[in-house]
């Protein structure tokens, strides 16, 4: 083609590359409050920052090929906060956003170069599975489907981030489930197969919200980090993500500047904690005194709620926070927080994140339930995971801290650092409940009380602190600035604060 | 109409109630307080409205998930 042909027919193909599915569903979106899947890559990155990668893809199948804009999936490199990232954003206007063998290979090049060339990988799901009828029959699957011994694979070589925007099925569903952090739009819907097909499968009433709705993943599978009520949100949370990441395994995460006015509330903390050892309080309110102002961002708020996890600054550096919250079940560590502290930690420890541990739990939760949902094993993929992390780990004893639970909160030198609160006691178990056991004796009766004044005995902060099981004692309101200098005391310097990495094939969902 | 139902998350006794029929709630108030595990466990409101009914009085034995009190948004 003459280059005064070649120049206009060029352009023709990229405006027809950019209306995507067509105007009148673009509309529907829109009326919707819904973003297109290139508006969202818009408002995500930096403005200006992006270059797509497969404009002119389309539908292998020579039929389909005028009305698959790009294949249906926008791929290409934006940067976030200055640094480069790998972006892939369904769009659902062209065939569902459908898997195709031409689709399939953009998102196998952005995975390669993010892994190969240390780039954040970050996907907005919503895409109806594997296009039909493309992989039907043997013939179908054999060409179309996979052909990629890796697309599934996870060695945390860089962060993935998922936005679960839409109606997510087959591959939106997997990539977000091999992701580092995953947030969902309400409305949005999450499943292995569509309400659709489910129905038809199995012949029952299918409600899409009860399927794979936000309510679900947020509270009882714990497969989302975070539920919003808008795109904007979810992008936003996506950005603030990737701000306490590195862009990849081999580096430290990015410092901050300390906002004003942090560390301000130290001088009360300890008014927080409630005075009788028999009542809860929130810990997320020590937490937030603690790090740096507005730096706290919690992950899997409604799931597993006896304990807290988040990212955070202190004095600068990124930190990952575990803590026992005794405002829900006195902060008796169940089966589902077992499961969040344990993916946490590989988290943090993959990304060269140290661990602050704040400990106030009288243990695990024990019951029928506990053991028909397999707390043994997950008691202990917490404590192996803990024991394999690298990144420095520091613990701070509130309150209580009781049996197996004292190893996993890092008692025991599971932890580099443990400090403690004159207000810590540390026991095998409630000495109540331990008098009931060992002497047999009710509460009310004068043998009962004699066995618990013995049996408390020795379980003073001062006595394990004695034995040097707790390196030191700390007044509530110097607990940021200890935690700040041992921070920077156990820094990685022999390796640039890179760790090893033990768990970077830990699995993603379990 | 009732639409809120608030549940015990623990198995327990019931100690302490702090809040009467009618009275008006904000998401994050304790309704009434459970013994367990030698703790005061909260029974919190995720969500405002005003207590329609206190299904339990103090001493009660509850169970986890069991519904104490209604209330409506």
């Amino acid at each position: 083609m003459a280059p005064d042909d070649a120049m206009p027919d060029l352009d023709a193909r990229r405006a027809r590359a950019r209306a995507m599915g067509g105007a009148a569903k673009l509309a529907a979106r829109r009326a919707r409050g819904l973003l297109d899947a290139r508006e969202r890559i818009d408002r995500f990155v930096d403005p200006g920052s992006f270059v797509e990668s497969g404009m002119h893809a389309t539908s292998i199948v020579a039929g389909d090929r005028e009305r698959t804009p790009a294949d249906g999936k926008i791929a290409g490199y934006g940067r976030v906060d200055g640094r480069e990232v790998a972006v892939v954003s369904n769009d659902f206007t062209v065939l569902g956003a459908s898997s195709s063998a031409v689709n399939g290979r953009k998102i196998a090049q952005m995975k390669r170069v993010a892994t190969q060339r240390g780039l954040p990988l970050v996907f907005f799901g919503e895409s109806s599975g594997a296009r039909m009828p493309d992989t039907m029959g043997a013939r179908g699957m054999g060409t179309m489907l996979g052909n990629d011994p890796t697309q599934y694979q996870r060695m945390r070589e860089t962060p993935w981030a998922a936005a679960v925007l839409g109606y997510c099925y087959g591959s939106s569903t997997w990539y977000t489930c091999c992701s580092d952090f995953a947030v969902m739009r309400k409305g949005a819907v999450m499943a292995v197969s569509s309400p659709l097909l489910v129905a038809q499968a199995t012949s029952e009433a299918i409600d899409p919200e009860a399927l794979g709705g936000w309510k679900l993943h947020a509270e009882t599978t714990g497969q989302i980090d975070l539920a919003v009520d808008t795109d904007e949100e979810a992008l936003a949370a996506v950005r603030r993500f990737l701000s306490y990441m590195p862009a990849h395994a081999g580096e430290a995460p990015p410092r901050a500047a300390v906002p004003e006015g942090s560390g301000a509330d130290m001088a009360t903390v300890a008014s927080l904690l409630p005075a009788s050892r028999t009542q809860v309080y929130d810990v997320r309110k020590i937490i937030r005194a603690i790090v740096d102002r507005d730096s706290f961002f919690e992950l899997k708020a409604r799931f597993g709620k006896v304990a807290t996890i988040g990212l955070a600054r202190l004095a600068g550096g990124v930190v990952g926070i575990v803590a026992n919250n005794p405002l829900f079940k006195g902060g008796a560590l169940d089966v589902d927080a077992c499961e969040k502290i344990t993916g946490f930690l590989v988290l943090c420890d993959s990304f060269n994140i140290p661990i602050v541990m704040l400990v106030d739990t009288p243990g695990f939760a024990i019951g029928m339930e506990a053991e028909r949902r397999r707390a043994p094993g997950k008691i202990m993929n917490f404590m192996n995971a803990l024991s394999l992390c690298t990144v420095p780990k520091l613990s701070v004893i509130l309150r209580k801290s009781y049996g197996q639970a004292y190893l996993n909160m890092g008692g025991g030198r599971n932890s580099d650092e443990v400090a403690a609160w004159p207000t810590a006691e540390v026991s095998f178990m409630d000495p109540h409940f331990a008098v009931r056991i060992v002497h047999g004796h009710q509460p009310g009766t004068p043998e009962f009380a004699a066995a618990l004044a013995e049996m408390e005995r020795d379980s003073s902060v001062y006595d394990i602190a004695g034995i040097y099981a707790v390196q030191t004692v700390i007044r509530p309101e110097e607990t940021r600035d200890y935690l700040a200098r041992m921070l920077e005391t156990h820094r990685m310097r022999p390796t640039g604060g890179v760790g090893q990495h033990l768990m970077r094939a830990w699995p993603t969902s379990f | 109409m009732a639409n809120i139902e608030a549940r015990s998350e623990v198995n327990g006794s019931v100690w302490k109630l702090l809040v009467e029929p009618g009275a008006a709630v904000e998401a994050g108030d304790t309704l009434m307080l459970i013994e367990s595990m030698k703790m005061e466990i909260p029974v919190i409101v995720e969500d405002g409205g005003r207590v329609v009914a206190i299904l339990v009085k103090e001493g009660d034995a509850v169970a986890e998930g069991q519904v104490v009190a209604e209330l409506e948004g």
